[in-house]
C-alpha cells in the first residue's frame, strides 16, 4: 500500500472539521497499527472497495464524539445515543468522501458508515494489512484515522501479465 | 412549497432544515425520507415543489431516485446534496436530470445560497 494516500484522508479532516464544525484540528504522528484495539472509544468504519479492498476507520475519543453531533445538532448530549452515532457516521463519510476525490486511480467505491462503541471492540482488515494510523487533536480531545487497504487481485494480475511481457 | 427532503442521516436532514426554516419553510412543508426508494414513495403519495437529495443511501441511491423522478417529471427541481465531487459522478448527475449540486462538506453559507437559489423567501 502506498501510504501517501493518507495524506488525502488527513487533509479531508481537516476540511471537514474545519467547515461542518468550524474547528482546527492538529495532525500528529503517522504510525503503522498492530493491535486490533481502537484508538479511541467511538469508532466509524467505512469499507472500500474498486482496485482496492480495505477500510477506513476514524476512531473518536467519546468527548470528540459528543461535542461534534452537538455542534452539528446546535445542542448538548451527555452520552453516545442514536443522533451522535448518526453524526459520527455522517462525519466520517464526508472524510472518506473528500479523501476519494483525490485518489481518482484507484477508482474507489464507498460502503455506508457503520459505528461501533466501547473499548472492547476488534477491527480486522484484510488479509495481513497493517492499517497506517494518524492521530488529530481536536479543541475537544483526540481523534485517529486508520486506512489499510489491499490492491485487488485484477491490479496484481495486470503486473504478473507486465512482467511476463517483459521477460521478467 | 412542499419540498421532499431525502437523507439516511437525520443529522443532515436536520442541518437542511434548519436552513430552510430560516427561508420560512415550515415543518409542515418537508417531507423526509432516509433511502431513494421511501423517497420515492413519497414523491408518488404527493406533489412536491423542489427535491433535496443525498446520493449514497441504503435500498436504493439518490441517482437512481432522480432518474426514477424523472420519468415522472421532467420539471421539478432536484438538487443532489452529496460527497460524491468527482467530474464523472457529477456528469451522471446531470445526464440523469440533477438540477443543482452540492458538495458536503459545504458551509452554512454555501448551503443557505445553494436553497435560497430554489426556495422562494416567502416560502
Amino acid at each position: 500500500m502506498d501510504v501517501s494516500f493518507i495524506n488525502h484522508f488527513i487533509e479531508s479532516a481537516t476540511n471537514v472539521f474545519d467547515t461542518m464544525l468550524g474547528v482546527q484540528v492538529t495532525r500528529k504522528s503517522l504510525s503503522l497499527k498492530d493491535s486490533p484495539a481502537p484508538t479511541h472509544e467511538v469508532s466509524a468504519i467505512i469499507g472500500l472497495s474498486g482496485r482496492v479492498s480495505g477500510s477506513v476507520v476514524v476512531s473518536f475519543s467519546t468527548n470528540v464524539a459528543l461535542k461534534g453531533a452537538g455542534e452539528m445538532l446546535l445542542t448538548e448530549f451527555d452520552d453516545v445515543n442514536a443522533e451522535v452515532v448518526d453524526a459520527v457516521g455522517e462525519l466520517t463519510n464526508m472524510i472518506a468522501g473528500g479523501a476519494k476525490a483525490g485518489m481518482d486511480g484507484l477508482q474507489l467505491s464507498l460502503g455506508l458508515p457503520n459505528v461501533v462503541c466501547g473499548r472492547d471492540h476488534r477491527i480486522f482488515f484484510p488479509g495481513n494489512v497493517k492499517p497506517v494510523s494518524v492521530g488529530f487533536d481536536t479543541p475537544w480531545g483526540e481523534m485517529a484515522i486508520d486506512v489499510g487497504f489491499n490492491e485487488v487481485l485484477e491490479g496484481s494480475l495486470e503486473k504478473v501479465a507486465a512482467q511476463e511481457t517483459v521477460g521478467v | 412549497m412542499k419540498i421532499l427532503l431525502v437523507d439516511d442521516s437525520g443529522t443532515m436532514r436536520a442541518i437542511q432544515k434548519r436552513c430552510l426554516f430560516k427561508l420560512g419553510v415550515t415543518e409542515h412543508d418537508v417531507v423526509e425520507a432516509d433511502n431513494g426508494q421511501t423517497g420515492l414513495d413519497e414523491f408518488e403519495k404527493d406533489t412536491f415543489d423542489i427535491v433535496l437529495t443525498d446520493w449514497n443511501m441504503p435500498v436504493m441511491d439518490g441517482l437512481t431516485m432522480l432518474k426514477e423522478i424523472r420519468t415522472r417529471n421532467a420539471d421539478i427541481p432536484i438538487i443532489m446534496i452529496t460527497t460524491e465531487s468527482e467530474r464523472a459522478r457529477v456528469v451522471a448527475a446531470i445526464e440523469a436530470g440533477v438540477s443543482d449540486y452540492l458538495v458536503k462538506p459545504y458551509t452554512a453559507d454555501a448551503l443557505n445560497a445553494k436553497l435560497e437559489k430554489w426556495v422562494p423567501t416567502s416560502a
